[in-house]
């Protein structure tokens, strides 16, 4: 850049035709030569403040905002392990789980599988086995026995159509609620099984790992729920038989009273 | 060579003649390039200045190393310390392994549960007892339309009103009406029990992918489940009780009307006796 400046006014400088000219070129080389010219370096009394103040925001503001971090992330690291999650009480209650299994697991598990049958007569301490037997293999050996207890249904000759059909619908709703106790109790053992093993899980879990032992536990309350509901479903079932045949029953009373107070009206006429 | 020597001699002579003669241009052009001459550098070794900026260079990067470094340092061995706490006490994948494989389990269990309620149990013999029993066994909600029909063709209708009194027959519809609505509600719980049962399976599939900070919303959602679920449970109980109640009002019917019955038959064997 300079060069290319000093090529240009020399050539108008030689150029030039008059000493007015050459004094003109002079005086505008000179300025511009100045003004071109570059700045003279700072003192070093400057430079040294600008360490200074290079060292002093280090020192002030950095040091004091990295002290102050260092601080919150102590307190939240402290604050995790003494308040939030204090590895003590976190074994604490894995320890009271693991003891409350042993303290009543076999105890509650004795005391549910205490034998309750009570029949006498063989027919029905047959009955009585198989329904309680928790198998849901032999729905036909239940329907033999259940009849071999109950005596088995009337023949056309033996009753009316219309008891037979009572009496065929009254079996069977106790059959199949029988055959539902069956499979219930089955379910109902599956589900101690279910709560066993969360609870086993519960005593080997970390604060992390826990949630997901109670949602299943609680997804698990809604299949048992259910289970309830199909148990309570053939309980309703069955007391909607019982009202349902009372009131076949009134019904065919109003019948036979209608008829009988015919008969006795048309004999009384007779005499 | 005598000659290029005098040559160059003649050139020379010219050349000084012609800057005596344009003395004035030369003098300006000297001292504008003078003026442009390239400024000295400072030397890097004997300079003050270099050497105060190399020591402030050095104190500004020991001062970097032990205030700077050392906090970052500081804060990075407490962030290690909390991670190590998280990854081993609050939330060890192990722990989490584990309880997902448990979860899956669970879920194994289960679905025997739901393979156990979906046994046939049906026991009747006859046709219309088949055909009601059926009917009360579908879990089909759809099917509840066919209950009154099936029921009718087993139980009988009400009476007509030549065949009992208004009383009777008022005492019956009420019994009908109450074993009717039980057994429709009885299939409507069992298909509710079903969809139950299906959708906690697909909370179980969910909870399994989930992470330990998604779980607590998958329990949130069961939770709500079994919200819902215990609300049927008790819808069922209250049919259950109202079966039993008009149960109930039918015993007490029964003596009530034995009553008016007895004092009836007197009452006619007084008159018959009177006309004999």
């Amino acid at each position: 850049m300079t060069f290319v400046f000093f090529v240009i006014f020399s050539w108008f400088v030689v150029k030039a035709k008059t000493r007015r000219q050459v004094l003109a070129l002079a005086l505008v080389g000179t300025t511009a030569a100045v003004l071109v010219a570059p700045q003279r370096v700072q003192a070093q009394s400057t430079l040294v403040q600008a360490i200074q103040a290079v060292l002093s925001v280090i020192n002030g503001i950095i040091h004091a905002a990295l002290s102050a971090i260092n601080s919150v992330r102590a307190a939240n690291n402290n604050f995790y392990r003494n308040v939030v999650w204090p590895t003590q009480l976190i074994n604490q209650a894995r320890a009271l789980v693991t003891q409350m299994i042993n303290q009543y697991r076999n105890l509650m598990w004795g005391i549910f599988r205490i034998n309750v049958s009570s029949a006498t007569l063989r027919p029905t301490q047959q009955l009585e086995l198989v329904m309680r037997d928790q198998q849901t293999s032999n729905f036909g050996v239940l329907t033999t026995n259940y009849g071999n207890a109950y005596g088995p249904l009337p023949t056309p000759t033996a009753a009316s159509p219309a008891d037979r059909a009572m009496t065929d619908m009254d079996d069977a709703l106790a059959l199949d609620n029988l055959k539902t106790l069956k499979e219930t109790d089955q379910a109902g053992a599956l589900t101690l099984q279910a709560a066993d093993q969360l609870e086993s899980g519960a005593s080997q879990a970390a604060p992390g790992s826990a949630p997901f032992l109670t949602a299943s536990a609680v997804v698990a309350s809604i299949q048992s729920q259910a289970v309830t509901q199909k148990m309570l479903a053939a309980e309703l079932r069955q007391e909607a038989a019982r009202l349902a045949h009372e009131s076949a029953l009134r019904k065919r009373s109003a019948t036979y009273t209608g008829q009988v107070a015919n008969q006795i009206i048309n004999l009384l006429k007779h005499n | 060579m005598k000659n290029t020597l005098g040559m160059l001699f003649q050139r020379g002579k010219c050349t000084l003649r012609w800057v005596w003669e344009h003395r004035l241009r030369v003098a300006v052009l000297a001292l504008v390039l003078v003026m442009l001459e390239p400024r000295q550098v400072k030397s890097q070794i004997l300079n003050p200045c270099c050497a105060v900026l190399a020591a402030g260079l050095i104190t500004i990067s020991s001062t970097l190393s032990n205030v700077v470094g050392g906090g970052l340092n500081s804060i990075l061995a407490v962030d290690r310390a909390i991670l190590n706490f998280e990854q081993t006490v609050v939330w060890p994948l192990a722990q989490i392994s584990q309880a997902q494989a448990l979860v899956g389990r669970t879920q194994g269990i289960f679905a025997s549960v739901q393979n156990l309620t979906r046994i046939p149990v049906n026991s009747a013999t006859l046709p219309g007892p088949q055909q009601l029993e059926r009917n009360l066994l579908s879990a089909d909600s759809n099917q509840i339309g066919l209950t009154s029909a099936s029921y009718s063709a087993v139980y009988g209708p009400v009476p007509d009103v030549t065949a009992a009194s208004q009383d009777v027959r008022n005492r019956v519809d009420m019994a009908d009406a109450a074993a009717q609505a039980a057994m429709k509600r009885a299939i409507a719980i069992d298909n509710l029990a079903d969809l139950e049962i299906q959708a906690a399976n697909q909370i179980n599939q969910s909870l399994q992918m989930a992470a330990p900070g998604s779980a607590p919303i998958i329990e949130a959602q069961a939770d709500a489940w079994l919200v819902r679920a215990n609300a049927y449970t008790q819808a069922a109980i209250a049919d259950l009780m109202r079966v039993r109640a008009i149960d109930l009002a039918d015993a007490g019917a029964d003596i009530k009307s034995g009553a008016t019955n007895t004092t009836n038959l007197g009452q006619q064997l007084i008159n018959l006796l009177k006309r004999q």
